[in-house]
C-alpha cells in the first residue's frame, strides 16, 4: 500500500513534465546562453559588445529565466490544464529545501574537484567540463532524482559527457560554452517539442463542462 | 481478535475507501488541483468523483471551490488542514499494521 501512495504521489508530481513545455523552454534558455558565450568569444572581452555582455549577464540570465517561466505558465494555461486539468503544486517544504541545498553542495563540490583536475592538465577546458559536470548534477539530482523521470538521466549523462568531450576540443573556452549549451539546448527543445506533440495528439481538448 | 486487526479497526472509514484514498492521495500531494485533473487520475466517473467529494467536504477535509475560468465553470479542490492531518494518521496507521503483521 505504502508503494501504491508512493506511485500515485509520484505520478501527480510527474505531471508537470507530462507536455514537455519545461524542456522545450529551457531549452530555449540554454539556447539564449549559447549565444550569449559565442558572441562574447567572437567579439572578445575587450571589445564594446563584449564588455556590454560581460556587464549584462546578470540581466540577460533572469531575463531569460523570468520571461522562460512567464512562457511555461501561458503555455500550460493554454495548452494543458483545458486537456488534462489544473494542478497547482505545494512550495517547497523544508525537507525539499534541505535537499535542494545539499545538491548546491555536492554540484559545488564536484566543480571543485573538477577544477583542480582539469586545471593541472593544460589541454582540458576546465569550464566547459565543470559546466557539463554541473549541468549533469543538477539534472540528475534536482528532477531526476526527485520526480523520476527517466529522460532526465539521459539528459544528465548526456551533459557529462558533452563536457568531457568539448573539454579536450582544444576550441576556445567561449565556443565550448557556446557549444554545450547549443547542443544541450536544441536536445532539450526537440525532446521537449516531441513530447509537446506527442500529448497535444495524445490529449485532445477537453469538454467546455470541468466541473463536478 | 488480536490487537493487530483491533487496530484496523480504528482506521479511518472516510479515507479508507479506495476511491477516496486516491483523491485524498493525489490532493496530499499538490497545493490545489481542479476536478478534471482529479477525474483523470482517477479514472472515476463524474458522478462518482463528485459524491465521493462531496463525502471528504462533508467530513471537513476537502474545501471546494467553485469558479469560473473565463467562461467556463472550474471546481477547484484542496485537501485543508484536518484531511492532512487525517492523511499522515491514516498512512502512520496503515504502516504500523503491515509492519506489526508481515
Amino acid at each position: 500500500m505504502k508503494n501504491e501512495i508512493s506511485q500515485v504521489e509520484q505520478r501527480v508530481k510527474r505531471y508537470w513534465y507530462t507536455d514537455g513545455i519545461g524542456e522545450l523552454i529551457g531549452g530555449g534558455v540554454f539556447l539564449i546562453l549559447a549565444l550569449y558565450f559565442t558572441m562574447q568569444e567572437y567579439f572578445g572581452e575587450q571589445s564594446v559588445v563584449g564588455g556590454l555582455l560581460q556587464g549584462f549577464f546578470i540581466v540577460i540570465m533572469i531575463g531569460a529565466i523570468f520571461l522562460g517561466r512567464k512562457l511555461v505558465n501561458f503555455l500550460k494555461t493554454h495548452l494543458t490544464y483545458p486537456r488534462t486539468g489544473y494542478v497547482e503544486y505545494r512550495q517547497s517544504g523544508r525537507n525539499t529545501m534541505w535537499m535542494r541545498f545539499l545538491a548546491v553542495i555536492v554540484g559545488m563540490t564536484v566543480a571543485m574537484a573538477s577544477i583542480f583536475i582539469t586545471r593541472s592538465i593544460e589541454s582540458i577546458d576546465s569550464m566547459a567540463a565543470i559546466t557539463g559536470v554541473l549541468v549533469a548534477v543538477i539534472f540528475l539530482v534536482k528532477q531526476g532524482w526527485s520526480f523520476g523521470v527517466a529522460r532526465f538521466y539521459f539528459f544528465s549523462l548526456f551533459s557529462l559527457v558533452l563536457g568531457v568531450i568539448l573539454s579536450v576540443s582544444g576550441l576556445p573556452s567561449g565556443y565550448n560554452l557556446g557549444l554545450f549549451y547549443g547542443i544541450m539546448g536544441v536536445t532539450l527543445a526537440l525532446s521537449g517539442g516531441l513530447i509537446l506533440k506527442r500529448y497535444l495528439g495524445d490529449n485532445p481538448m477537453a469538454a467546455e463542462d470541468r466541473n463536478g | 481478535m488480536g490487537d493487530d486487526l483491533r487496530g484496523l479497526t480504528e482506521l479511518d472509514r472516510l479515507i479508507h475507501e479506495p476511491a477516496r484514498l486516491l483523491i485524498v492521495t493525489i490532493l496530499s500531494t499538490v497545493e490545489s488541483s481542479d476536478f478534471l485533473f482529479l477525474q483523470r487520475e482517477t479514472g472515476l466517473t463524474k458522478g462518482n468523483l463528485s459524491a465521493h467529494l462531496s463525502k471528504l467536504e462533508e467530513g471537513g477535509y476537502v474545501k471546494i471551490e467553485k469558479t469560473f475560468k473565463g467562461k467556463s465553470p472550474l471546481t477547484i479542490c484542496k485537501l485543508n488542514a484536518a484531511g492532512q492531518k487525517a492523511f499522515q494518521g491514516y498512512r502512520q496507521q496503515m504502516q504500523s499494521f503491515i509492519r506489526q503483521t508481515s
